[in-house]
């Protein structure tokens, strides 16, 4: 413990997070920081680029750190924001799984058959760019409940992400395994159970946790859009992002904050949860 | 040992070239070409060609009779021995990189006619016929490998130099590749998927009527739509505000991707290259990138007095984390060596910075602006959802609303095609910059 | 021990008493104890041991790339690095080619061999690119200098880097196992092609190595060093006169002097076996 603490890099670290702090706090109470007089000429400058003139941010409007903290040692009292953490969380696990549990070995057939790869990978890449978010309104006119619609969404931003990293993984487990199998005499099913599988394991880890960052932004996404601007029956969404479009919508700017950094925490810890369980499955990777 | 030459042979010449393999599909100008550099030698039976070790100056090709063909035994051949007639090429050791000396010996087991040509004036031959030199050349490898059973280490060409030759190996490396293409199963199988997909959605929604799918848009509904000249719902190819909307969004991608590079790139390449700077702000860094971006709606509506710059900053934000991130871990990932190696040379810090740290990470880079660009249009699109006036993600929205169906579905597939667009721009720049690097893979494709 | 004359005057490298410790993750590991050699000018010195005993970490001394404990490594009478002043700073004078090979892949081979020159400001650039042509074609490359290093060879990627490494007169060359990852047949080339260049430019080389009839094949001397910590175990001067060939290789004389030092190498090669040492 000692030893950390003495540590120049933990230091310096702490220091950069505080200057953060101190210049967000003054900022936000002196309250004419970037406040538009102060950047006449600039703004000048950009209308004459064809800008609008008010394109630069007005840091003022911003709760300041203290009056965050203040407003979060209210809220961690109240039950409905702890629900709402549930909410996010089962939403995002419902999600990432289903992604697993679809996507993986939809990603493993495609490496191991050319001609499934042939007929699938091309109608996967044209569908890719398609933003998940962009799905919501066709999403919410197909599944019945608006749980399920969510959580096809979430679905959806975790799938591509980890199909691509199984096919890579996949692809690029060394040729030399292969051949050391097959003169063994093993038969297609040994080689898949263990060759493949534990090869593409460490790109199932990693694509896992990129999948797991894009599900929190979906799901966050996804519940300020059907919570929010949704017209279909007054049912409470729920969830984090709920959260923080009710505290835009009530007004009360320092909960806005409260909600983000929330997630962040939130989506810190499931990533955490994810490299450890990974850890677990592939302990060859520890040695370096 | 060698006769005077035959005049007047140029059509025998030509001849015996058509039946080689390297010269075989040549144009009759291109061998019109060689047979006037050529000249017809003779031997007696069991005279010596030529010996391993010699300097190796001419090509020669059988006319009549056999040559004996027999490598020196540290070129690892399968088989030493090699018996050659009419059409046999051998004496091509001057066209192999990195080698001035013959590798074989080759004696005349019986009256030989053979046809030689000096390799120099060959290879200037080659270098003056962009496409159909590259071609002879290839050929050349393909022999030596497949009927000399060469090691393919040793048997690598020439490559042919001169600036018309190095744009032409681009394109036609792509026509190649084009051509493989073509000819394998994969183009028919990736119609069969998108038949297989779209008779889906046509039978599932229109004709089958399947549960949840019937209220879907159908893909008649949609089709009929986009191409309709005056489309029922205001949006289609014909109408000047599909396209309004689809400018919008891309110049906001635009503004915030340009952003997004140009602060991204330094402060990744920083956090790369520089201990103390990365001590000090990557924790920062990383305490605000797990905030999802959209979490950063109301309080980027509070920020910026417009909305318009709301929506751009936060895909800047998305972009700027993809962008840093990844910038950073191409620097990170540039082995040691290179950089050791260019002190032993005497680099400055920032001759090594420029001429080291900056190619070396720019596939990485590329890699990063890829993604970025992905989640820019992510971000974009949730930001139009929610707050937007005119975007792509404004009309998939609104389109829900004033449940305008089909004008959803035309919204997906044009952000798709869009988005699709703007990434395949960022990776040929790419490509473009790094042309060490897509000439690597293209040798080591599998 | 008599030793071969000395061919040129530059490039004298004395390694005295040199100590090198680690201290990863707070464990001290000798990895060089009381170390001393001398190598003449325009010496071939090979250094033969097992994997990771320690003889990278005195080459990075040389070259500047690790700090040493003690001791001291001078060339050519200047201190390059000693107990108060522990890092060498690298330079043009002891160049290193690397195990893996470090030309840069995204330059031209020709691009690659005027890098030194160039970037010191030695030589202006076409000046730089007539001597770099003149150099690749002695050494038999004329042909690949508009290639990328990925699209060639390793056998000739090694020979672009020595002969990117002469392009800057250096008086001395640090190789560190160069043909280690190359297949035999290979390497048996490469081993000529760097004889023949040696016998154009007569600077010193200082060549790690695990292959003992590489070292033999090669070298002017021989120091088989101790499994970590290193320190030269047996010094083998070799007396098979050069210019040296193929030839040498089956020569009475060659296996007399494998059998002599076989047995010191093989020790060491066990002990390093049981200590169980990773790959260095």
């Amino acid at each position: 413990m000692k030893k950390m603490l003495s540590n120049p890099m933990l230091w310096r670290g702490v220091a950069s997070i505080a200057v953060f702090l101190i210049l967000w706090e003054i900022g936000s109470r002196s309250r004419q920081w970037m406040a538009p007089e102060l950047f006449a000429p600039l703004k000048e400058l950009l209308g004459a680029m064809g800008f609008k003139k008010d394109y630069l941010p007005w840091i003022g409007a911003v709760p300041a750190p203290s009056a965050v903290l203040k407003s979060w040692l209210e809220v961690v009292g109240d039950m409905s924001y702890w629900h709402s953490w549930y909410m996010s969380f089962f939403r995002v696990m419902g999600g990432f799984i289903a992604a697993m549990i679809i996507g993986i070995p939809f990603g493993l057939s495609l490496a191991m058959s050319r001609t499934a790869h042939g007929i699938s990978f091309p109608v996967f890449e044209v569908l890719r760019p398609i933003p998940p978010l962009a799905w919501v309104p066709a999403s919410i006119i197909f599944w019945p409940t608006q749980e399920s619609a969510i959580t096809f969404i979430t679905f959806l931003g975790a799938f591509y992400t980890i199909v691509i990293n199984v096919l890579g993984g996949a692809r690029s487990i060394d040729v030399r395994y292969f051949q050391a199998a097959q003169s063994m005499g093993s038969s297609r099913w040994d080689i898949f159970r263990r060759i493949i599988l534990p090869g593409t394991l460490p790109s199932i880890v990693v694509g896992s946790a990129v999948g797991m960052g894009i599900t929190w932004e979906v799901v966050v996404a996804a519940e300020m859009i059907s919570g929010g601007g949704s017209q279909i029956g007054g049912t409470r969404g729920g969830g984090l992002g709920f959260f923080i479009w009710l505290s835009y919508v009530g007004g009360s700017y320092e909960q806005i904050v409260v909600g983000m950094i929330s997630i962040g925490i939130a989506g810190f810890i499931s990533s955490e949860l994810l490299r450890w369980g990974g850890r677990y499955a592939t302990p060859w990777l520890k040695v370096r | 040992m060698e006769a005077a030459p035959k005049v007047g042979a140029a059509d025998d010449a030509i001849a015996v070239l058509r039946e080689t393999t390297p010269f075989g599909d040549a144009s009759e100008a291109l061998l019109a070409r060689i047979a006037a550099i050529s000249r017809v030698v003779r031997y007696g039976a069991g005279a010596r060609i030529y010996s391993a070790d010699d300097t190796a100056d001419d090509v020669f090709i059988v006319v009549s009779g056999c040559a004996e063909h027999v490598f020196k035994p540290e070129v690892g051949a399968r088989e030493a021995l090699k018996r050659m007639g009419r059409g046999g090429v051998f004496g091509w050791a001057g066209l192999l990189l990195g080698q001035t000396r013959r590798l074989a010996t080759v004696t005349a087991s019986e009256p030989t006619e053979a046809l030689r040509i000096d390799t120099e004036a060959l290879v200037r031959l080659l270098e003056s016929e962009p496409l159909e030199g590259g071609h002879v050349m290839e050929r050349f490898a393909t022999m030596i490998q497949r009927e000399f059973a060469m090691p393919a280490l040793l048997a690598q060409v020439r490559r042919l130099s001169g600036p018309l030759t190095e744009e032409m190996s681009s394109l036609s490396l792509t026509m190649y590749r084009l051509s493989l293409w073509l000819r394998s199963p994969r183009p028919y199988l990736m119609l069969i998927g998108f038949a297989l997909f779209l008779s889906f959605w046509y039978l599932a929604v229109e004709v089958w009527k399947l549960p949840r799918f019937r209220e879907m848009p159908g893909i008649t509904g949609v089709v009929k739509e986009w191409f309709a000249p005056s489309p029922t719902y205001g949006l289609s190819l014909y109408t000047g505000e599909y396209y309004q909307h689809i400018a919008m969004s891309v110049w906001r991608v635009t503004q915030a991707f340009f952003l997004a590079t140009v602060l991204g790139v330094p402060v990744g390449l920083l956090l790369g290259w520089s201990r103390k700077f990365k001590e000090y702000v990557f924790p920062l860094f990383e305490t605000l990138r797990p905030i999802p971006i959209l979490a950063w709606v109301p309080l980027a509506i509070v920020m910026f007095i417009a909305t318009e710059s709301a929506v751009v900053y936060l895909a800047f934000l998305a972009s700027f984390f993809a962008t840093a991130l990844n910038t950073m871990l191409g620097v990170e990932s540039i082995d040691e060596s290179y950089v050791r190696a260019a002190n032993c040379l005497g680099a400055s810090r920032w001759q090594v910075f420029r001429h080291v740290i900056i190619p070396g990470a720019l596939p990485f880079i590329f890699t990063g602006l890829q993604i970025s660009i992905g989640v820019s249009w992510f971000s974009l699109v949730a930001a139009e959802m929610v707050s937007g006036q005119y975007g792509l993600g404004y009309v998939i929205w609104t389109s829900y609303v004033m449940v305008r169906y089909p004008t959803i579905v035309i919204g997906m597939v044009t952000l798709g095609l869009v988005g699709y667009t703007t990434s395949a721009m960022v990776r040929i720049v790419g490509d473009y910059l790094m042309e060490w690097r897509v000439r690597e893979l293209a040798l080591a494709e599998r | 021990m008599r030793r071969p004359p000395a061919a040129s005057t530059r490039g004298h490298i004395l390694i005295e008493d040199v100590v090198k410790v680690y201290n990863p993750m707070g464990a001290a590991m000798l990895a060089v104890d009381h170390c001393t050699l001398e190598i003449e000018p325009g010496e071939i010195c090979m250094i033969v041991g097992p994997s990771g005993c320690g003889k990278t970490t005195l080459l990075n001394a040389i070259a500047g790339f690790h700090e040493i404990t003690s001791g001291r490594i001078v060339m050519d009478g200047e201190v390059l690095c000693s107990t108060e002043r522990p890092k060498a700073r690298p330079g043009p004078d002891r160049i290193v080619v690397f195990q893996n090979g470090a030309l840069f892949p995204w330059k031209t081979n020709l691009e690659n061999v005027v890098f030194g020159p160039v970037m010191q400001g030695k030589l202006a650039r076409n000046e730089a690119i007539d001597k770099g042509r003149a150099m690749l074609a002695d050494a038999g490359l004329s042909g690949v200098e508009h290639n990328y290093p990925g699209e060639v060879s390793s056998g000739m990627r090694r020979r672009v880097e020595i002969v990117r490494a002469l392009m800057n007169d250096p008086k001395a060359l640090l190789l560190d196992e160069p043909y280690r990852a190359l297949d035999s047949l290979t390497k048996s080339v490469m081993h000529e092609a760097l004889l023949e260049i040696y016998y154009k430019n007569k600077v010193t080389i200082f060549f790690i190595t695990h292959d003992l009839e590489e070292a033999i094949f090669l070298g002017h001397r021989v120091a088989i060093m101790t499994t970590r910590p290193c320190k030269p175990k047996k010094v083998l001067n070799v007396d098979i006169p050069h210019p040296r060939d193929y030839g040498v290789l089956t020569s009475k004389r060659f296996r007399e002097l494998i059998e002599e030092t076989n047995e010191a190498v093989h020790e060491e090669a066990l002990k390093a076996f049981q200590a169980g040492e990773k790959e260095g």
